[in-house]
């Protein structure tokens, strides 16, 4: 398997798609560079499918490019573009056992008998399903179909894997497990992958970068750690992680929340009304001596405080009925140390960590 | 006063059971053949009779002996008078499948003797006749069996009954030139040979009557064996047809009562009354099956210009065939089975 | 689970007896519930079944023989209308295949609402009775009939093609008749064929005949399956059409039986014929399951 010296990249440009009137995806761009684990992540009705749809070839849009690796394919049948891909419910053909679905795309092509079982057998080492190449599809586990799907979707070596939502079958524990093998398969296979997932914590996980979908549109696309960390709308923010949205004001070059002056590192916006943005983690406990030193103190009620194990949750209600969320880890005693429901703390959010988003309703 | 309620109860009760007895018997069940036939039936015989009577017939509609047979072993018969064709009588009275007939109720002068039997007597005749298409051949078309039978002289497509083996073989013993008087008893080998003759020019080998007449009239077929009762139809449908009673067969149907019918007394009754001349001369004014008492041609009820097209008319019996049917009581099974073996080859 | 006390014997747990009767207690109950069932088919299908067999044993004068068995061996008309009929079942069959396979693939494939109103055009002759579409085909095949006619108005003929009153009549007038049920089977199997199947196949390099032939038709083989056996079936016992477009020319074994029924006063003569068709009947199924068994429960189980 040696994906990783062709891997092209992806490049499209300016994709529409309208199912009758409705518009799914508008004008659309979007670069994906060779041998990248890029993830389409969105709710359902983001247009993710749509678009990994038009990159197989089985939608056709009314406008738009795509090149793989410098090649235009808009216009080619799925069966000339060489792309592999795995289902969300795998797709596995019913009345072939293992062998003859991972060894379908290698007959296709007709490739010799001899080298055909080879490949196969190697996929199946790959996927870590050694000796099942008899068994019938309906014999086996959803992991192992999963298994099997990627096997069909790689053995061919395709110069370009898509995975739409492939572990969403799986129960907890496996998901979780299938999701690190998935990104060191790709690392050792190092093929250009567009995965879509409407799981933000799965996107996280195995992406190098991630394009947020709203709307037919692409909102927001970066790698994990700058999405998470400086969010560029109130819906990646909101999509992405759990996040306090707070109403303030930009007035006279300052931004205000009711009476009360708000520091941050955001760049200064324009004057009106926007949101403040705060990972529930970036909200911290102030004693109340504590001194100003530019730092965002807030005067709060305890509502509740919900323990997590590794960490706890206290919500709380700010003097206008505001309500914001703090998340910390169970160190030491801090679980005794807390207020409980009813007693007023103080809370601190530090300029660096208050994200200014424009208000988009 | 005491004794004259006795009286009067007695009384009562004498008048009462009689007329009870009459109400349970006052309905008796006929089954014949439905469609037209039937109709036909129903105001020749059955209305008249009814009406006469005091009774009220309720009309089915049979297949043949098979229900007949059914009804009788089975110990449900539900008719108290069935029509049949004559050799289904023929074979059902061999089977003891009918009550006996009293002649002493049922008057059977005016009936051919070969049609009055000790359980079964006949009831009215159906003729199987030769038609053609005059758009094909004129008036001169084949007018006897052996024109029919006589393909270089008269080319065109043919249709004979498959269903009814014992009429296509009386009228393959006729195409081979057997006198009308000489037909019967049937040398079965003999025309199942003049069967094989014709056999590869037949186009199609009709089922049942509707069959017959839609071959003629669609023209499928130019000439063909039919009953009359369907070339006479057609005629008056005005299809470009033409018949006669020349060496046509004549094939009496009959009337039974089942064995076991609950009705019995009454049934006689009404049976003589079917085949009396008045009753039997209505039958003509409604349906070209002619009556089995020549003694109906002799009621004035039928007026002249009809006589001849009936085909149970004296001068048109002359004319035809009568199958036996006591012939094929003995000899069905084995010459059905033979024809069908021919046929289907 | 921990070890048993030595005292108590192997075969015994806590409450063992109790929960063994009551699971001998289910099976009763269930086995009541179906007893209804079970009556049901015995006096529907059994009784008569064993009773047509029973009579077929009996000759003319009441004696147990096997005349009527002997007859359909040795008589040759008999074995003749045996071969017409699976000559016209088999042929019937392949006819609706041919035909059938791609309107229900059509219909498969047309838009839902499209494909209602299609099914509404597929089912419509349902409503009408077989001996009227029957004589409607005749009124369109026959010498002077609808087709001909055209044809040769059109100078395409010059003698009338012979279409009715012969084998080819009773050929297009049952595969007419029996399309539907041919259809309606294989068009549920082929809509429950997922299209992700087809889109797999396409993405690992299948082109679209590859498509059909390796993964959709395999799929639909179970509805097909269904659909043929049907069609057979009714074939095997189909009276009106072959005896009104036959021309008496083709007699299937229903007509045989009828024949036979009117023609013997024992019913022996015609039952002897309805067991040997049963029996044929039974072991063709028995090769069909044995032909597209092994494929189809495969292609099921996976559903």
């Amino acid at each position: 398997m040696s994906i990783a010296r062709s891997a092209p990249p992806i490049n499209i440009r300016g994709i529409a798609k309208r199912f009758g009137s409705v518009p799914v995806l508008s004008d659309l761009n979007l670069d994906v560079a060779p041998g990248e684990f890029l993830t389409l992540l969105g709710p359902s009705g983001s247009g993710k499918t749509t678009l990994l749809m038009i990159l197989a070839g089985f939608v056709r849009a009314n406008a738009g490019s795509i090149g793989i690796g410098g090649e235009e394919v808009i216009a080619k049948p799925p069966h000339k573009r060489n792309i592999g891909m795995v289902f969300q419910n795998y797709a596995l053909f019913p009345h072939m056992n293992v062998f003859h679905n991972i060894a379908f795309p290698l007959k296709q092509r007709r490739t010799p008998a001899a080298e055909t079982a080879e490949r196969v057998e190697k996929a199946l080492d790959l996927v870590q399903l050694q000796g099942l190449a008899d068994r019938r599809v309906d014999q086996l586990s959803g992991g192992q179909r999963q298994r099997v799907a990627l096997a069909r979707a790689i053995v061919f070596e395709p110069r370009i894997v898509l995975m739409d939502e492939p572990l969403s079958a799986l129960d907890k524990g496996l998901r979780e497990h299938m999701q690190i093998e998935l990104r060191s398969l790709h690392r050792r296979l190092g093929m250009t992958t567009v995965y879509v997932t409407h799981d933000q914590r799965e996107a996280i996980t195995m992406s190098d970068r991630i394009a947020v979908m709203n709307k037919g549109r692409i909102e927001q696309l970066d790698r994990p750690e700058t999405l998470y960390a400086r969010p560029r709308t109130r819906f990646v923010a909101g999509f992405i992680g759990e996040s306090n949205f707070i109403p303030v004001e930009c007035r006279n070059d300052s931004v205000w929340y009711a009476a009360k002056r708000v520091y941050t590192a955001s760049p200064l916006p324009s004057p009106g009304r926007h949101w403040l943005v705060v990972r529930p983690e970036r909200v911290r406990l102030a004693a109340n001596a504590e001194p100003d030193a530019n730092a965002n103190l807030l005067d709060a009620t305890v509502r509740d405080v919900v323990y997590q194990g590794d960490s706890f949750i206290c919500y709380a209600t700010l003097a206008d009925g505001q309500q914001i969320a703090l998340r910390d880890y169970c160190r030491g005693d801090v679980l005794t140390l807390l207020p409980g429901a009813g007693q007023p703390v103080r809370l601190r959010i530090e300029p660096e960590d208050a994200i200014l988003l424009a208000d988009e309703i | 006063m005491r004794k004259s309620r006795v009286v009067s109860a007695l009384a009562v009760i004498g008048i009462t059971i009689p007329v009870a007895q009459a109400l349970a018997a006052d309905t008796i069940a006929v089954a014949s053949w439905g469609g037209t036939y039937q109709e036909a039936q129903a105001k020749a015989f059955f209305k008249p009779t009814a009406d006469a009577l005091g009774i009220t017939i309720k009309e089915d509609t049979t297949n043949g002996l098979d229900d007949v047979r059914l009804q009788v072993t089975g110990n449900a018969v539900k008719w108290d008078i069935t029509e049949l064709g004559a050799d289904e009588c023929a074979r059902g009275s061999k089977e003891g499948l009918f009550e006996k007939l009293d002649y002493n109720v049922i008057d059977k002068s005016g009936i051919n003797p070969k049609l009055v039997h000790d359980d079964w007597v006949g009831i009215s005749y159906t003729s199987v006749v030769l038609i053609y298409r005059t758009d094909v051949f004129g008036e001169k078309g084949p007018k006897t069996w052996a024109d029919f039978w006589n393909v270089e002289k008269f080319p065109g497509r043919r249709a004979l009954s498959g269903s009814q083996a014992t009429e296509t073989l009386s009228v393959a013993a006729l195409a081979e030139g057997i006198p009308i008087d000489k037909v019967y008893p049937v040398d079965v080998d003999g025309a199942l040979k003049s069967v094989d003759k014709i056999r590869g020019h037949i186009d199609a080998w009709w089922t049942s009557g509707a069959q017959a007449m839609q071959l003629v009239k669609d023209g499928e077929v130019d000439m063909a064996s039919i009953w009359n009762g369907r070339a006479g139809t057609l005629k008056k449908e005005g299809a470009p047809v033409s018949f006669s009673f020349d060496q046509g067969v004549l094939t009496a149907d009959c009337m039974v009562i089942p064995k076991g019918s609950k009705n019995k007394d009454i049934a006689m009754k009404a049976l003589a009354m079917f085949v009396s001349p008045q009753l039997q001369a209505n039958l003509p004014l409604y349906v070209d099956n002619g009556p089995v008492n020549e003694k109906a041609f002799e009621t004035g009820k039928i007026p002249q210009e009809r006589i001849k097209d009936i085909n149970s008319a004296p001068e048109n019996v002359k004319k035809q065939v009568l199958q036996d049917a006591e012939f094929w009581r003995d000899n069905l099974v084995e010459a059905t089975e033979k024809f069908d073996n021919l046929i289907q080859q | 689970m921990s070890a048993a006390p030595a005292d108590l014997p192997d075969r015994g747990g806590l409450n063992a007896d109790v929960l063994s009767a009551d699971a001998r207690r289910e099976a009763l109950a269930l086995l009541g519930l179906c007893s209804p069932g079970i009556v049901l088919v015995g006096i529907i299908i059994v009784l008569p079944i064993g009773w047509l067999f029973w009579l077929s044993l009996f000759d003319e004068t009441g004696m147990l023989s096997g005349a009527n068995y002997a007859r359909v061996v040795e008589q040759a008309s008999y074995v003749r209308t045996f071969i017409t009929t699976f000559e016209v079942a088999f042929i019937v069959t392949g006819l609706c295949v041919l035909l059938g396979y791609p309107l229900a693939y059509m219909l498969s494939q047309l838009p839902r609402r499209a494909a209602s109103i299609c099914l509404i055009f597929v089912i419509l002759p349902f409503w009408t009775s077989v001996l009227v579409r029957t004589y409607a085909w005749l009124v369109i095949l026959q010498r002077k009939g609808l087709l001909n006619t055209w044809l040769m108005d059109l100078g395409v003929i010059s003698q009338p093609l012979p279409l009715a009153h012969n084998f080819t009549g009773v050929l297009i007038g049952m595969t007419h008749i029996l399309l539907p049920f041919l259809v309606l089977p294989l068009y549920a199997s082929m809509k429950a064929i997922d299209a992700d199947y087809l889109r797999a196949a396409m993405n690992l390099g299948a082109p679209p005949t590859a498509t059909f032939w390796q993964i959709f038709f395999p799929l639909s083989l179970p509805g097909l399956a269904a659909g043929v056996v049907i069609v057979f079936i009714l074939c095997l016992g189909f009276f009106v059409t072959p005896a009104l477009m036959g021309g008496g020319k083709v007699i299937m074994w229903a007509m045989r039986m009828e024949q036979t029924t009117s023609l013997y006063s024992n019913w022996g003569a015609g039952s002897a014929l309805g067991v040997v068709l049963l029996a044929v009947t039974l072991g063709l199924l028995g090769v069909f399951r044995w032909l597209l068994g092994a494929r189809a429960t495969s292609a099921w189980g996976a559903r």
